[in-house]
């Protein structure tokens, strides 16, 4: 990389570790930047890789089986009855 | 009546919405996230009736408190705050269990310098893959509320860090390391169900 290339991961002048990097870049929090500088620096840092890889399969996963369905039909039947009570 | 007040306002200033424009914005902005209040609060509560009971809860508030919620702001994340200090008022409160979350041990613990040479539970991709059924959820449901809630409002709902301190009430830096802690936590239970079932623990 680069070595004249700032990190902008540095603040309050202490560098980011590469967990709290990949932290970051897998909640989308990133700046266009730190996303550039991710990218290079996961080619050459092995345990960013693989826990990028493992972290956003967690984060998909977690996404895809925790949502839950339809929130119950009488509850939203109720709610609906309460408050046109209170606004007619 | 002092404590629901601090529950919702943010000391915003206070709107005068008409009983039709009320109507609109219930129904407009709020109900739509109906489904995901529901799992909000089952996910915190662990149980059926009491999530319902919660969320009806949070959309009477919601509805009494109506000119607090300023239009064109984020109506989910004003919702999810409510509902998150219902659970902590009524029902945190009853229950008997201690908070057993020690926030400084946490933030010490991310700060530290060993951070990154602390022992990363082994779990691979591949195991993931075969964890089709009930794994996930009970991994996530597992986990301390304070810790669950991060990751349900992080990964699930796409909050940002932003609006997760605010739905919080807690510094964007308390976001950044109990979200960090839960997802170890969770990495540690998944890494257990990986080994039951028959994963074996090498690092290929």
């Amino acid at each position: 990389m680069n070595p004249s290339t700032p990190n902008p991961f540095v603040t309050n002048g202490k560098k980011s570790t590469c967990l709290e990097m990949l932290q970051v870049i897998l909640d989308g929090e990133a700046t266009d930047e730190q996303k550039k500088y991710f990218k290079q620096h996961m080619d050459n840092c092995m345990p960013c890789f693989k826990g990028y890889e493992l972290d956003m399969a967690i984060k998909q996963l977690v996404k895809s089986k925790c949502c839950g369905g339809d929130a119950p039909a009488e509850l939203v039947e109720q709610i609906r009855i309460t408050i046109s009570q209170k606004i007619s | 009546m002092a404590e629901e007040t601090q529950e919702i306002s943010q000391d915003v200033p206070q709107a005068h919405y008409s009983e039709k424009e009320k109507e609109e914005i219930f129904h407009g902005e709020f109900m739509p996230h109906i489904n995901s209040m529901y799992n909000f609060g089952y996910r915190l509560t662990l149980d059926a009736d009491d999530a319902k009971d919660l969320v009806q809860d949070t959309y009477l508030k919601a509805y009494r408190f109506i000119n607090s919620f300023q239009k064109g702001t984020n109506a989910k994340a004003w919702l999810f705050r409510i509902l998150k200090n219902s659970f902590i008022n009524d029902y945190r409160k009853k229950s008997k269990e201690p908070n057993k979350v020690d926030y400084q041990e946490v933030e010490t613990y991310y700060n530290s310098e060993d951070v990154d040479r602390q022992i990363t539970p082994d779990l691979r991709v591949e195991a993931l893959k075969d964890m089709i059924g009930d794994e996930i959820s009970n991994a996530l449901n597992s986990l301390d509320v304070d810790f669950r809630t991060v990751i349900i409002l992080c990964d699930l709902e796409g909050f940002k860090y932003e609006e997760m301190a605010k739905i919080l009430d807690i510094p964007i830096g308390t976001v950044r390391s109990r979200l960090h802690r839960a997802r170890q936590l969770l990495k540690e239970k998944l890494s257990t169900y990986a080994k039951s079932m028959g994963y074996k623990n090498t690092n290929v």
